[in-house]
């Protein structure tokens, strides 16, 4: 359906069959080549499920414990990325729903301020407004719907992929994505006025 | 050409939400330790276990382990940890305590950790070779091949599990992974797919 030109830099990753075979079997060595491939990515996935970089790092790295216990069971006829963002969208998932009950996040914004790097540059400073713009926007975009574009347009899974891996009919998703799309443009749209 | 496509700002936002973090080096190591040692524990969920984690993880923690208690006390109130005897397939807790009370942890003390043997049941005339496989034996089929009686239909093998919350299957003939019939099924986030639960121990 989509035409959109999607990434899979885990392809370009050289991570091949047999380093997945070996991790299987609990080749340390197998499983560190599959975290260094993946790990930039799940960071980046997890950073705008959680919006907290902390947070993020947490479950990245619950997500690749998880997988690595699980590993015995995989079966490889499963497309190996799909199943790592299953497990990492769990954790995610799970994880809004216990900082939503139980954390305060009033020291997010500290940190954040924190992290800025320097912006005498105007054109760095343009670069940064305009990534926060994008964070907040995104952040606004309902769980449910933001995983799904996450999972599509920027870890450029198929709706195939995504249904099978979400267990929601394509129909539903393209509906997700669209009102993900057109939510962030309108946010985007009233930030650049 | 996709309503993305066409769309210069939202373009320029998955532009932005495409760029890849830098590598870290640490982050990565502290991913590939903790996975080792979450790989050699003796039991899932025991105390006392050591990962290089960060100290924010034991917030997480606190509340998954909250919200798995509170899903636990409320799977135990209402008896389904019992297991069917009448069926082709059951599980039977050989040791338990009827003096602890039932609000306790499951794992308080060093005796309460202390494993208790549990009997799995599988009914199966075909089969050739069955395995439990659990969160309790790494999933291995070599851990717990069941033994079959003499009638030629009942296999079975009692081995010894930490108290606690398990998720386990059959391995039947080393390729078919199968539920147990007769327990309750839980979705395993690990594989994105259910799993038999059996309880081992009282609350």
């Amino acid at each position: 359906m989509s035409s959109f030109p999607l990434q899979h830099p885990a392809q370009s990753a050289s991570l091949d069959s047999r380093t997945i075979s070996r991790a299987k079997l609990g080749d340390i060595d197998a499983f560190t080549a599959i975290v260094e491939a993946y790990h930039a990515r799940c960071v980046r996935f997890a950073r705008a499920m959680l919006r907290n970089p902390d947070d993020a790092e947490d479950m990245v790295q619950e997500t690749f414990v998880r997988l690595y216990r699980a590993l015995p069971r995989y079966e490889e006829r499963q497309r190996f990325e799909s199943w790592l963002f299953q497990i990492l969208g769990n954790c995610c998932r799970t994880a809004n729903t216990a900082f939503q009950r139980h954390a305060s996040r009033t020291t997010q914004d500290d940190e954040a301020v924190e992290r800025v790097p320097s912006l005498d540059d105007p054109t760095a400073q343009f670069d940064h407004e305009w990534s926060e713009a994008v964070k907040r926007a995104l952040a606004e975009v309902p769980e449910y719907n933001r995983e799904i574009f996450l999972l599509h347009y920027i870890e450029g899974f198929s709706y195939e992929e995504v249904e099978r891996m979400t267990g929601v009919k394509q129909s539903a998703l393209k509906m997700r994505v669209k009102r993900a799309s057109d939510q962030l443009r309108s946010r985007l749209t009233e930030e650049t006025r | 050409m996709t309503e993305a496509e066409r769309d210069p700002i939202l373009r320029r936002a998955l532009d932005e939400l495409r760029k890849l973090p830098p590598p870290d080096i640490g982050a990565m190591r502290r991913v590939v330790a903790a996975a080792a040692a979450a790989r050699v524990t003796p039991f899932d969920g025991e105390p006392g276990v050591v990962s290089p984690r960060r100290g924010r993880s034991i917030r997480v923690w606190m509340a998954v382990g909250m919200a798995a208690a509170s899903a636990f006390v409320g799977f135990a109130l209402r008896g389904a940890w019992t297991a069917t005897t009448s069926s082709a397939a059951r599980t039977v807790v050989m040791v338990t305590d009827s003096t602890r009370s039932p609000l306790r942890p499951v794992v308080a003390t060093e005796t309460d950790a202390a494993p208790i043997s549990h009997q799995f049941v599988f009914n199966s005339r075909s089969a050739h070779t069955i395995s439990v496989v659990g969160d309790f034996n790494r999933w291995n089929p070599a851990k717990a091949a069941m033994v079959r009686s003499s009638d030629g239909e009942l296999w079975s093998v009692t081995i010894p599990i930490a108290p606690g919350r398990h998720t386990y299957a059959f391995m039947i003939d080393d390729s078919l992974f199968t539920l147990d019939p007769t327990a309750p099924k839980a979705r395993d986030p690990d594989l994105g797919a259910d799993g038999s639960i059996v309880i081992v121990g009282r609350p």
